[in-house]
């Protein structure tokens, strides 16, 4: 008990010898840590959006009004005949009345407005892997029963390729100031065993274990670590609460992220963080007590 | 106690710091360090304590085998130690009560004991006085009983002196050791490395000198010559 605030109270007079490169070591911790949290559930929310769209529809096409029952038959019989086509669906001009109904019930005038036989039925097609949209394309193009074709697939892939790219941007960014974090602790702890380098070789002279001696240097990079984590983690969650309520994001995308997803994701930086601590007090320790 | 066997130290680059070396000390003892500056009498007193090991052969202390120790029981064997080194080595930062604290503090004992063992202390070196001050604020032999109290933090059974009354005029330097003899007069063995000729010829107690690293004398009642 007496040894454990010793060593508390050790750690908080060794960080106030240093207060700048204290809130360094926690900014770039906290910069790195928030890098991490944002990306990471970012790119969550982009794979639950794009789960969803990945068992939905791919390809619609649109019909002709002209078209007969027995042609958007063969159609989809051909459609259904394709290998890389999973499942086709047809929608009535009925079907789509009802669902435009849906889709705008907040929106009553515009409900009001719009002549509804203009709509046209169409063919919904799921694929095995969306980004074969194309080879559907190809085959339906100049099809006399087709009016238009729409694929969600190219604007998907895109965001999806941007994401990837944006997580791999934001990696190698936490990467490197993970890695300045690591070298600021490292000075720390330098810089308060050579203020305390007495203090340290009376200890070592009346018999203090070597834990004894390090263990405040062990909390002091592992409480500045925790620390930084700890409020990237929070503003994290603010921002993700944020963009979950701002009706900007809600009319562009949907924020879908699980609440086990981010605690699972806290939990996993605040354990990193601590690692990070101790891994880089060993490494500061050995260089700062020259041992 | 002690006890060396075909001791030698030499440091990287040749020069021999102490060679073959062979004595022993027993529980009780007071023994007299004495040679010139340079003759090894630091040297030897940081072989016993593990701060350097020797080239060659075998030292024991406190039933350690010190020449072969490894690393992680350095703490166990200074624990059965009191060191006072050459400078007395106080913590700037902090009272004559607060140096002493410390190392209880850093031994582990709980807070009430420490307050209490450390007055004990100051009692026994004198300082009741000096309690509150810094070390800026003693003179040199005050100075050298601050770091005898924190060296008696542990109950040593060996007390290893550095010169403690190394810059001290012959008063201080005679009440440094009466000091040392009280210690003594309780059971602690002291060995005390000197080059004061006035302090070792005042009592005949055990002499062993040392020159250019050799042991060239080891007298029971020996004079500094
Ligand atoms: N770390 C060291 N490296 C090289 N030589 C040393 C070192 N420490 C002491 N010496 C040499 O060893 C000899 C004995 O030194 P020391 O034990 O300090 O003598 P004393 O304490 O009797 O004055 C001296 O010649 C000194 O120069
Ligand atoms: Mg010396």
């Amino acid at each position: 008990m007496n040894k454990l605030s010793y060593v508390i109270k050790n750690t908080f007079i060794n960080m106030r010898r240093n207060p700048l490169l204290v809130i360094a070591t926690v900014l770039a911790v906290l910069v790195s840590s928030f890098l991490v949290f944002t990306t990471l559930s970012g790119r969550a929310v982009v794979q639950n959006n794009t789960s969803r769209w990945q068992n939905g529809v791919h390809v619609v096409i649109f019909l002709d009004d002209r078209v007969t029952t027995t042609a958007h038959k063969q159609l989809q019989e051909s459609l259904e005949s394709y290998p890389e086509v999973r499942m086709v669906d047809y929608f009535s001009k009925d079907e789509a009345t009802e669902e435009f109904k849906i889709l705008f019930k907040d929106q009553p005038e515009l409900v009001q407005e719009v002549d509804f036989e203009i709509l046209p039925s169409s063919l919904r097609v799921n694929l095995n892997n969306p980004s074969d949209y194309t080879l559907i394309i190809e085959r339906m193009e100049g099809n006399p029963a087709v009016k238009e074709i729409r694929a969600s697939g190219e604007a998907i892939e895109r965001l999806l390729s941007l994401t990837n790219t944006l997580v791999l941007a934001a990696t190698v960014f936490a990467i490197l100031i993970a890695f300045a974090a690591f070298i600021l602790i490292i000075n720390t702890l330098r810089l308060t065993a050579f203020a305390k380098r007495k203090e340290i070789k009376v200890m070592k002279l009346i018999g203090a274990s070597s834990t004894y001696i390090r263990l405040p240097f062990i909390f002091e990079a592992i409480f500045e670590s925790l620390l930084g984590t700890s409020i990237a983690v929070g503003l994290g969650w603010g921002v993700i609460q944020y963009s979950k309520d701002s009706l900007v994001a809600e009319s562009i995308f949907d924020i879908t992220i699980s609440d086990g997803y981010l605690i699972n994701l806290t939990l996993g930086l605040i354990l990193s963080s601590v690692l990070f601590g101790f891994f880089a007090s060993y490494v500061g320790i050995r260089k700062a007590l020259n041992e | 106690m002690i006890k060396l066997e075909n001791v030698s130290l030499v440091f990287q680059g040749g020069s021999v710091a102490l060679s073959n070396i062979t004595t022993e000390i027993k529980e009780g003892d007071f023994v007299y360090l004495i040679g010139h500056s340079g003759s090894g009498k630091s040297s030897f007193l940081k072989l016993l304590y593990r701060d350097t090991y020797p080239t060659k052969g075998i030292i024991d202390v406190v039933d350690m085998e010190v020449s072969s120790l490894p690393k992680w029981k350095i703490p166990i064997l200074r624990r059965k130690l009191g060191i006072v080194t050459q400078e007395p080595q106080l913590l700037e930062d902090r009272t004559t009560f607060e140096n002493i604290s410390f190392s209880l503090e850093v031994l582990g004992y709980d807070a009430k004991e420490i307050d209490a063992k450390t007055s004990t202390l100051i009692d026994l070196v004198e300082l009741q006085d000096n309690a509150y001050k810094f070390p800026y604020q003693l003179s040199g032999g005050e100075q050298t009983r601050v770091a005898i109290a924190r060296a008696l933090a542990s109950n040593p059974l060996v007390l290893l002196c550095d010169e403690p009354t190394g810059n001290l005029d012959p008063d201080l330097s005679i009440q440094i050791v009466s000091l040392l003899e009280k210690i003594n007069r309780a059971g602690t063995t002291i060995l005390m490395a000197t080059h004061d000729s006035s302090i070792v010829n005042r009592r005949k107690k055990r002499v062993l000198e040392l020159s250019d690293g050799k042991l060239i004398r080891d007298e029971t009642e020996g004079t500094y010559v």
